[in-house]
């Protein structure tokens, strides 16, 4: 049985299913506990694990992303939230240096299976510092696996797949997607980490994209067969690292073109990585280079139309989309 | 500095030439004027020249491989260090064309493009002889053995895309399910002879068997396609599919033709002349373009070319042990020539072209075409029409038959001439006019003399 319920609650039920199956599992971060989540994502989990597992933290991310990641060296399952992957930055050199390192550095002594999560991407008038995609940044450090669902499905089935996860895990959440509602089952799932799913099938273009853009990208492909009869194939990535090129490169090979749709900005993203791997795996099937879209060079600006246009939207997919099938 | 050497384009009509013979090696010297390589075009052998000295640093393309114009086939270091110039501007020529020279002469001017496409020749721009295509176009061509040369590109810098090779490979396919109706004539009417749409048919694949029929004791064979073969089936599947063709025959009596031809005969023998029906033939058709220059012309998309020379080519079959096939010799301003010149020309020419092949000016910039095969004792046949002129041709015998003169029966002898003409050029009754005009002439013969 399923029942339609927000992204939010998906990711609340998949915390609080890991933590009733294994003690390890903890959560810590700001405003967690006591307020119920900044985002309401975990109301109700100190009622029910209590304060020595839903724990609140004082705005010092450094010092408990090194705390979490110290626990889960120990033998423990931190869930680290931050608030925005925006604040992640001061913490960058425990998640950069030592979580995706320590297995490495240690020789194979020390794991850490520690998951950071939280919300990703611009959209919110947050302004220039508080609205970052992280994703471009941090997938280029190995060590660390990086999961990015685009609906409450995924969300609940792959942040469930990162809590027991050997590996430091980055799960990017949206916070404009945070009441986006859709079916989930009730009965116990995992989504495996480096499997994309088909969002719809196409014979004409492939569009790949992770996260909140692959709506832009749905709604691009709703456009372009209806005004264009132009029919996309859009891919939903789901995780970053492992990436299901396997998937892509199928699709591609059916549809000879490929555009990359990625919220961060191009330059060393995770659509130029994409793009150049397609370019390898499918070069005598391509009938024009892989088209990139992004968000503008820019840092985020404030103003709401501004913001707008300035992110990979719709408008933007289709302009790429036709220029690949020569019809821009 | 690398300086890169590009298969050259050789003839309006080249698209690709195959590699015969490497004269060197990969670390050999070479200098200005060599002859680096033996090319086969798509009619003839020619020699290939450099233009710059320097170490064959690298051959890229093999003897025997077959590559598109433009295409890389071979480096040479000069051992001078800079960048690499453009290939455009170091083609490499044949010793024909360059002999007056030193330096690379002009692109000769030419009186009617090869073909009437929008893809500029390689005298406007030589890179853009490189033929740009996407990869999968390129996959796709090579799976349904169509060749990239013959294409139009609609991408950007006339980019062969996947669409065009699709478009191409529906347009064999279509060629070869519905049978050649009027309504396929129509179709070619209304459209230019070369579109990006509509890229060249080439030969329709379900018509195609695919090995040979053995009966007992007799097995079949292969023959493998020569350049030649290829561009005679490429040359003629493009003719008849898009030009609309129709064909009008007018009788004439030779009698006239063949007692002066056999009196001028009997006087010049001792100068070693011999004057040929044929000749007779080839000025009347250059005379009789003076009163119809619709008949010199070319169709050129979206204008008329309308030709000032008047190059009259003579079809000319090649014996067997050449590996057959057939080439079309050219009498350059056969108007302007007597048909003693005529002769000479035509003969020296087939002469060539049977023996050691003809060069590609030989065979250049016809206007107008003529086939013959009276000598083989054909009464009648029709010929198809040799791109880019508009009309040709077909001669059979002079036959002995009773004919009316004056009222009463006698013996007189017949030819019949059927010209094949282009609708989109010139209509029933101009070709007629022509016709009647070239009847005039060969019934009044002396008039061939002034």
């Amino acid at each position: 049985m399923s029942r339609v319920i927000e992204f939010r609650d998906a990711l609340r039920e998949a915390m609080s299913e890991e933590m009733r199956r294994d003690p390890r599992v903890f959560l810590l971060g700001e405003e967690v506990a006591q307020y119920d989540g900044a985002y309401k994502v975990s109301k109700g989990m100190l009622a029910e694990f209590g304060p020595r597992r839903v724990i609140d933290m004082p705005i010092s991310e450094n010092g408990f992303a090194g705390l979490g990641i110290g626990a889960a060296m120990m033998g423990l399952r931190p869930i680290v939230e931050f608030m925005s992957w925006s604040f992640s930055l001061v913490a960058a050199d425990q998640i950069l240096n030592n979580a995706p390192k320590m297995l490495y550095m240690s020789g194979g002594q020390f794991g850490c299976p520690i998951v950071f999560r939280g919300n990703d991407g611009a959209g919110g008038q947050l302004g220039s510092t508080h609205s970052w995609c992280v994703e471009s940044l941090y997938a280029n450090v190995p060590g660390l696996k990086m999961a990015i669902p685009s609906n409450p499905y995924d969300a609940k089935g792959l942040l469930k797949t990162a809590i027991r996860d050997p590996d430091p895990v980055f799960f990017l959440e949206s916070e404009r997607m945070l009441a986006l509602k859709g079916e989930v089952p009730e009965e116990e799932y995992l989504i495996p980490f480096g499997q994309a799913a088909i969002r719809r099938e196409g014979g004409d273009c492939t569009i790949v994209s992770f996260g909140r853009p692959v709506h832009f990208a749905m709604d691009a492909a709703e456009v372009l067969a209806k005004e264009d009869g132009i029919e996309c194939e859009v891919i939903d990535g789901r995780t970053i690292r492992p990436l299901d090129l396997e998937t892509i490169v199928r699709s591609v090979r059916k549809t000879n073109r490929c555009v990359v749709v990625d919220q961060s900005w191009s330059f060393a993203s995770v659509g130029s990585e994409v793009a150049a791997q397609v370019s390898e795996a499918c070069f005598d099937d391509l009938d024009h280079h892989v088209h990139r879209v992004h968000a503008d060079d820019v840092p985020a600006p404030y103003a709401m139309n501004l913001e707008q246009e300035m992110l990979p939207n719709p408008r933007k997919i289709r302009k790429a989309v036709l220029s690949a099938c020569y019809r821009g | 500095m690398a300086i890169e050497l590009t298969m050259p384009r050789l003839s309006d009509t080249m698209e690709s030439g195959t590699i015969i013979k490497w004269n060197v090696k990969e670390g050999d010297k070479v200098a200005s004027g060599d002859v680096v390589a033996d090319v086969e075009t798509d009619k003839a052998t020619m020699e290939m020249q450099v233009y710059d000295g320097g170490t064959v640093s690298r051959i890229v393309v093999p003897e025997g491989k077959t590559v598109a114009v433009g295409t890389l086939i071979a480096v040479i270091e000069d051992g001078r260090g800079g960048a690499s110039p453009k290939p455009a501007d170091r083609l490499a020529v044949p010793p024909s064309s360059a002999s007056s020279a030193s330096s690379p002469p002009a692109p000769e001017p030419r009186i009617a493009p090869a073909s009437p496409s929008m893809r500029p020749s390689a005298a406007d721009d030589a890179e853009s002889a490189r033929l740009r295509v996407s990869p999968v176009a390129r996959r796709i061509a090579e799976e349904h053995g169509i060749e990239l040369g013959s294409l139009v590109g609609s991408g950007p810098a006339g980019r062969i895309v996947k669409q065009d090779v699709l478009a191409a490979v529906e347009n064999r396919r279509a060629a070869s399910v519905a049978p050649p109706t009027t309504v396929k004539t129509s179709q070619a009417l209304s459209m230019p002879a070369r579109t990006p749409a509509a890229p060249l048919p080439a030969m329709p694949a379900s018509a195609l068997a695919s090995a040979p029929l053995a009966a007992g004791g007799r097995p079949g064979r292969e023959m493998p396609l020569s350049g030649m073969r290829q561009t005679i089936a490429r040359r003629l599947v493009e003719s008849k599919t898009t030009i609309p063709h129709y064909q009008i025959t007018m009788r004439i009596t030779m009698d006239p033709v063949l007692s002066l031809r056999k009196d001028l005969n009997a006087q010049l023998e001792p100068q070693g002349v011999k004057l040929s029906v044929n000749d007779f033939i080839v000025r009347a058709c250059a005379t009789a373009m003076a009163e119809h220059p619709l008949m010199n012309a070319s169709w050129g998309g979206d204008r008329i070319l309308l030709h000032g020379a008047v190059n009259v080519g003579v079809a000319v079959s090649l014996p067997e042990e050449r590996g057959g096939g057939l080439v079309v010799a050219v009498i350059r301003d056969a108007d302007r020539k007597s048909l003693r010149w005529i002769s000479e020309e035509t003969r020296t020419l087939a002469e060539k072209a049977r023996t050691k092949g003809l060069s590609v000016e030989d065979m250049a910039d016809s206007t107008f075409t003529i086939s013959n095969l009276g000598m083989f004792g054909v009464e009648h046949f029709t010929a198809v029409i040799n791109p880019p002129n508009s009309a040709i041709l077909a001669c059979g015998a002079a036959i002995a038959q009773p004919v009316v003169r004056d009222g009463g029966l006698a013996v007189g002898h017949e030819m019949q001439a059927t010209l094949s003409l282009d609708h989109r050029v010139i209509d029933g009754a101009t070709g007629a006019a022509w016709l009647g005009s070239f009847k005039r002439l060969l019934e009044h013969p002396a008039l061939l003399m002034v």
